[in-house]
C-alpha cells in the first residue's frame, strides 16, 4: 500500500471516530436537567440530591418552549429557563429538608404540573417549630359552601368608608381581620345607625386598612404570573385556559365514574361578590394552601410563603373593594 | 454561443486533476456530516437551535438553492460526502487506483428503475414529512444517517454510484436544475472518443474509475447525470475532457421528452408553491395539517399535496398545450413543453429561499457557538438573538427572482416551441399566472 | 439598433411600473386596536389591515406557552405570557406588506408561526405583478429569440 493511501485511510478513520466521539465524550460529561412540557414529562430528572452548606451547582436547559425555574418557599429570583439555551443555577441551602422547585413561567394548561424535589441532607443548625396555618387552626372547612346572603349593590368604596369607621366597634387585629368574612364583619355592624351601603364601606376600609400598597403590589404580581391564566386577569374566572379546563371536566366526566367525578371545572370567578364576601382571609389561604383537590386548581402551599399568601388573598379582595390608589 | 474552457488554466486543471484537494474536502463534509447526524441525535431537541437542523436546513439549503445549483450546477455532488464510504468499501481504497476485481456484487441496476422515477419517489416522501424533518433534530439525524447506510448498502450491491443516480432525493432536483448553469463538463473533440480504444473514462484504467455515474462522457449532451466527479479528467488518455463556462441554460435547448423529468419539474414547481403558502403564508391551519402527520388533516394536506403536484399543475397544463396544432404525439409535446419549467421552478425556489433563509439566518450564529446545545460560547455568539435579515430588500429581490424566471422560462418556452413546431403562448400564460400565484403568496 | 431601441423603452416602461409613485388617498389617520391571540403556532387574527399612519395597538394574548410577536421592517416586538397579556403601540408610518413573526421559541413550528401585517394596499405586489406582464409582454413581441 502506498504511503499516501495508508495517511489518507488513517485520516479519515480518526476524523469518523472523533466526529463520532467527540461530541458523545462532552455530551456524557454534561449533565442537564431537561425541562419538557408536563404533558411531555415536566422535569428530568425530577429529585435532585443537595447537601446542607454545600453549593448545589445545576444545567437548566428546556426542550420545547420558555420555562423558568425557582425553590419554592426561598428568598429567590425566578431564572428563566429557554429553548436551547443552557441556564446555570447555583442554590445553598442552610436548612435540610425536601424542598419543591416549579415552573415559573406558563407553559400550557398542565404548567402547574411541572414541579420536582430537591432532597437536603444534613443537620439543622437552627430547628424552627412548625406553624400551623391559620385555616387548620380555625379548624375551616374548605369544601364547604361559603356564599355571602347579601351583597352590596355597587364595589364598596373605601375612601367613603374611611370617615366612619374611626369610631365603629370592630376588632383592629389581624388575628380578627384573617378569621372573618367580609359579610359577617358587615353583619357585626347592623347595631350602628349606618346604612347598609355606609357599612359596606367600612368592610371596604377595614379591609384596606389591614393591607398595605406593597402587599398589594406584590399581590398583584403574583396573581399575574400564577393566577391570572385560569382565574383572568380581571378576576373573572375567565383566563386563557378556562374553557380548556370546563373541556377537560367534561371529557373526565365521561370518561369516570364516582369518587373520581369531581375533576377539573371552570375557574373559581373572584368578581362573584356572593362568594367572595362570604369568604375569610383565612379560608383562601386555606384554599390557595392546600389547592383545589383534583380540580385543577394546584397546591400551592410548598411554593408561597405565608407572607406571600397574606399578599395574595389581600389583591384578590381587590376585585371587591375599590381602593383608593 | 461562447464558451470558456476552464481546464485550460493549469491551476484550474491541476487541481482537478489531482485526487488530494477533493480527497481533503471530502474528509472535511464528511466530518461535518457526521457531526451533524450525532448533533441532531444527542444535541438540544430545540430544531431552532440545534447544529443539524441550522447547518442542514439553513445554511446548506441557502448555499446549495441560492448559490450551487444556479452557478455550479451538480457542484453540490463533486463534494457530497454521503456516498464516500460506499465507494471506498467498493473500491476497497481512498485513493489508490483500482484493482481489476469488482468488489461486492457490483450488480447492473434493473432497467426498470434507470430512470429519476425512484428519486421522484424519494423527494416526495420527505416532501410530505418536511414541517416534522425540518423542525425536529432526531429526524433530521435518522434521516441523514439513513441516507449515508442506504448510499453504504446500494454500493455494496450495484455498480457504481446507485445512490447518487437513482436514490438520493435531493439529486433529482439538482440534476434538472443543473441543466440551467453556466457550468459544465463536456468532451472536446468528439472525434477523439470515437476512436479511443476501451473508453477509460467509463470503464476505468490504471489511472482511475470508471465513471461513478454511469455516464459515458463521449455522450454528454447534458448536465443532468454528470456528478461533477472529475474521475474521467484523470482517466482520460486524451486530455478530451473539458469543464466549460458556457451561457446560462444552454441545455434547455434541446427538450427532453423523458416523463420522469417532466413530472420532476412539476415536483419541484408545486412543492414550491405549496411551501410557499403552508410555510411562510399566515394560515396556521395549514401548518398544523402540515406538522401533525398521521392526523386527519395531515393525510388531507398529503392528498392535497399529491393532487396539486400530479393532477392540477400537470393537468391545467395538459389543457393548456392541448390545442397546439402540432404532428407530436401529446405526452412528447408535454415533456418537451414543460422544460419551460425548470428555469421557472428554480427561480420559486430562489425566492421562496431568499424569504426562509434570510429570516432565519441568525440562527447561524448561536448554533456555531454551541454546536451541541450544551451551554458552550465557542465564539462568543451563543446568546445572539433571532432577527431577520435584510427585511427591506427581501420583498424587491423575490420580485426580481421571480421575474427573471419568468422572462428565462417564458424564453425557453419560446425555443422548445419552436423545436416542436408550436405555439409558446399557452406555456408562457401558464407561466405567468404561476409567477402572479407565486408572488401573491410571497409578498 | 431597433432591437436597442424597444429594449430601453421596455426597461423604462418596467422602472415607471415599479418606481413611479401613486397618489396616494388622503385618509385621516386613526388609532385601531387589535387584540391578537397567540398559539402554537398561529396568531388569530394572523392578517391586519391599516392605513398608512395609523396608530397601531396590539394586544397579544397568549393562550398555551410564551409567544412573542416581531413585526418585520418595524423591528419592533413583544412577549405575553399566558395571563399576562402584552400591548405594542405603533405608528404605522412605512407603507407595504409586512409579515410578523413569534420571536420566543415556542416549539417545533415556531419559526413558521408567521402572520401579516398590511399597511395600505400592497401596492408592491400589484406592480409585481405588473412588471411580470410587462416581461411577459416583452418576451412575446421581441419575436425572434436571441439563442
Amino acid at each position: 500500500m502506498k504511503r499516501a493511501e495508508l495517511i489518507s485511510r488513517i485520516l479519515i478513520v480518526v476524523g469518523i471516530l472523533l466526529a463520532v466521539g467527540a461530541p458523545l465524550f462532552f455530551w456524557a460529561r454534561t449533565p442537564l436537567i431537561h425541562a419538557r412540557m408536563a404533558e411531555d414529562g415536566g422535569w428530568n430528572p425530577d429529585v435532585i440530591q443537595a447537601e446542607v452548606g454545600k453549593p448545589l451547582h445545576l444545567k437548566f436547559t428546556s426542550d420545547d418552549v420558555v420555562h423558568g425555574f425557582a425553590v419554592g418557599q426561598m428568598d429567590m429570583q425566578s431564572v428563566d429557563i429557554l429553548p436551547g439555551k443552557v441556564t446555570d443555577i447555583t442554590l445553598n441551602f442552610d436548612e435540610p429538608g425536601i424542598y419543591t422547585f416549579f415552573c415559573t413561567r406558563w407553559c400550557g394548561l398542565n404548567h402547574w404540573r411541572m414541579r420536582g424535589t430537591i432532597e437536603v441532607s444534613g443537620s439543622s443548625s437552627d430547628p424552627e417549630p412548625a406553624t400551623v396555618p391559620l385555616y387548620v387552626s380555625l379548624k375551616l372547612d374548605l369544601d364547604a359552601p361559603h356564599d355571602a346572603p347579601v351583597v352590596p349593590n355597587g364595589k364598596p368604596l373605601a375612601i367613603s368608608g374611611q370617615s366612619l369607621e374611626t369610631n365603629l366597634p370592630i376588632d383592629q387585629s389581624a388575628e380578627y381581620y384573617r378569621s372573618h368574612s367580609p359579610y359577617e364583619v358587615f353583619e357585626s355592624l347592623q347595631n350602628t345607625p349606618l346604612t347598609d351601603g355606609q357599612r359596606w364601606n367600612a368592610v371596604a376600609y377595614f379591609w384596606q386598612s389591614n393591607t398595605t400598597s406593597e402587599s398589594l403590589a406584590n399581590g398583584r404580581q403574583l396573581y399575574a404570573q400564577n393566577c391570572a391564566a385560569c382565574h383572568g386577569e380581571n378576576g373573572a374566572g375567565n383566563g386563557v385556559f378556562a374553557d380548556d379546563l370546563v373541556q377537560a371536566g367534561e371529557a373526565s366526566m365521561q370518561s369516570m365514574s364516582g369518587a373520581m367525578n369531581m375533576m377539573m371545572q371552570a375557574p373559581v370567578d373572584f368578581t362573584d361578590p356572593r362568594r367572595m364576601l362570604g369568604a375569610s382571609p383565612a379560608l383562601l389561604q386555606g384554599k390557595i394552601l392546600r389547592g383545589g383537590m383534583g380540580t385543577g386548581m394546584p397546591m400551592w402551599g410548598s411554593i408561597f410563603t405565608e407572607q406571600q399568601i397574606w399578599d395574595l388573598t389581600a389583591y384578590i379582595y381587590s376585585f371587591q373593594f375599590e381602593y383608593e390608589k | 454561443m461562447a464558451k470558456i474552457e476552464l481546464t485550460r488554466i493549469p491551476f484550474i486543471k491541476n487541481a482537478l486533476k489531482s485526487r488530494y484537494p477533493q480527497l481533503a474536502v471530502f474528509i472535511v463534509m464528511l466530518i461535518g456530516y457526521i457531526f451533524a447526524i450525532l448533533a441532531g441525535l444527542i444535541g438540544t431537541p430545540v430544531g431552532s437551535h440545534n447544529f443539524s437542523i441550522v447547518f442542514v436546513w439553513i445554511a446548506w439549503w441557502a448555499i446549495l438553492i441560492l448559490v450551487a445549483v444556479p452557478f455550479f450546477g451538480r457542484g453540490w455532488c463533486a463534494v457530497c460526502p454521503i456516498p464516500l464510504p460506499g465507494e471506498w468499501l467498493q473500491h476497497g481504497a481512498v485513493l489508490s487506483p483500482p484493482d481489476k476485481r469488482p468488489k461486492w456484487l457490483n450488480l447492473r441496476v434493473p432497467k426498470m428503475f434507470r430512470n429519476i422515477w425512484l428519486q421522484n419517489i424519494s423527494y416526495l416522501l420527505l416532501a410530505l414529512f418536511s414541517s416534522v424533518l425540518l423542525t425536529t433534530p432526531n429526524i433530521t439525524g435518522i434521516v441523514l444517517a439513513a441516507m449515508l447506510f442506504a448510499a453504504i448498502g446500494l454500493s455494496t450491491v450495484f455498480e457504481r454510484r446507485a445512490f447518487c443516480r437513482y436514490l438520493c432525493p435531493v439529486g433529482g432536483f439538482i440534476g434538472l436544475y443543473s441543466q440551467t448553469a453556466p457550468i459544465e463538463l463536456r468532451i472536446k473533440d468528439k472525434q477523439v472518443c470515437v476512436t479511443c480504444e476501451g473508453k477509460p473514462c467509463y470503464n476505468g484504467s490504471s489511472a482511475g474509475y470508471g465513471c461513478p455515474w454511469d455516464v459515458f462522457p463521449g455522450g454528454l449532451t447534458k448536465n443532468t447525470y454528470c456528478g461533477l466527479c472529475m474521475e474521467c479528467i484523470r482517466t482520460c488518455p486524451h486530455d478530451n475532457i473539458a469543464v466549460n463556462l458556457r451561457p446560462f441554460s444552454a441545455d434547455l435547448a434541446k427538450p427532453s421528452t423523458r416523463m420522469d423529468e417532466a413530472f420532476k419539474a412539476f415536483i419541484m414547481l408545486g412543492s414550491a408553491i405549496v411551501y410557499a403558502g403552508v410555510l411562510l403564508g399566515p394560515w396556521g391551519m395549514f401548518k398544523d395539517a402540515a406538522y401533525n402527520v398521521g392526523s386527519s388533516a395531515w393525510f388531507i394536506y398529503a392528498i392535497v399535496f399529491l393532487a396539486i403536484i400530479f393532477v392540477v399543475l400537470p393537468g391545467l397544463f395538459t389543457l393548456g398545450i392541448l390545442n397546439t396544432k402540432n404532428t407530436l404525439p401529446l405526452k412528447q409535446r408535454f415533456a418537451s413543453l414543460s422544460t419551460a419549467l425548470i428555469p421557472l421552478g428554480l427561480m420559486f425556489w430562489v425566492a421562496f429561499s431568499l424569504s426562509f433563509v434570510l429570516t432565519n439566518a441568525s440562527y447561524i450564529l448561536a448554533a456555531l457557538s454551541d454546536p451541541l446545545g450544551l451551554g458552550w460560547n465557542l465564539f462568543g455568539t451563543a446568546n445572539a438573538a433571532w432577527q431577520p435579515m435584510l427585511t427591506s430588500i427581501l420583498a424587491p429581490a423575490q420580485t426580481l427572482a421571480l421575474v427573471v424566471g419568468l422572462v428565462w422560462s417564458a424564453r425557453t418556452a419560446q425555443k422548445s416551441a419552436n423545436e416542436a413546431g408550436t405555439s409558446s403562448m399557452p406555456v408562457v400564460i401558464y407561466c405567468f399566472v404561476a409567477t402572479s400565484l407565486m408572488l401573491w403568496l410571497l409578498l | 439598433m431597433r432591437f436597442h431601441f424597444s429594449l430601453l423603452l421596455l426597461v423604462m416602461a418596467g422602472l415607471a411600473v415599479a418606481f413611479v409613485p401613486l397618489p396616494v388617498p388622503a385618509i385621516t389617520p386613526q388609532e385601531r386596536t387589535f387584540e391578537i391571540d397567540a398559539h402554537q403556532f398561529a396568531y388569530s387574527p394572523s392578517e391586519l389591515k391599516v392605513n398608512t399612519g395609523d396608530t397601531i395597538t396590539i394586544q397579544l394574548v397568549s393562550a398555551d406557552v410564551v409567544h412573542g410577536l416581531y413585526v418585520y421592517g418595524y423591528d419592533i416586538s413583544v412577549e405575553a405570557d399566558p395571563g399576562q397579556s402584552a400591548t405594542l403601540t405603533f405608528v404605522a408610518d412605512k407603507p407595504g406588506s409586512f409579515r410578523f413573526r413569534c420571536n420566543i421559541t415556542c416549539g417545533a413550528m415556531h419559526p413558521f408561526m408567521i402572520g401579516k401585517l398590511n399597511v395600505g394596499s400592497n401596492s408592491w405586489l400589484y406592480r409585481s405583478i405588473g412588471l411580470a406582464a410587462l416581461a411577459v409582454f416583452g418576451v412575446t413581441v421581441s419575436k425572434k429569440p436571441k439563442a
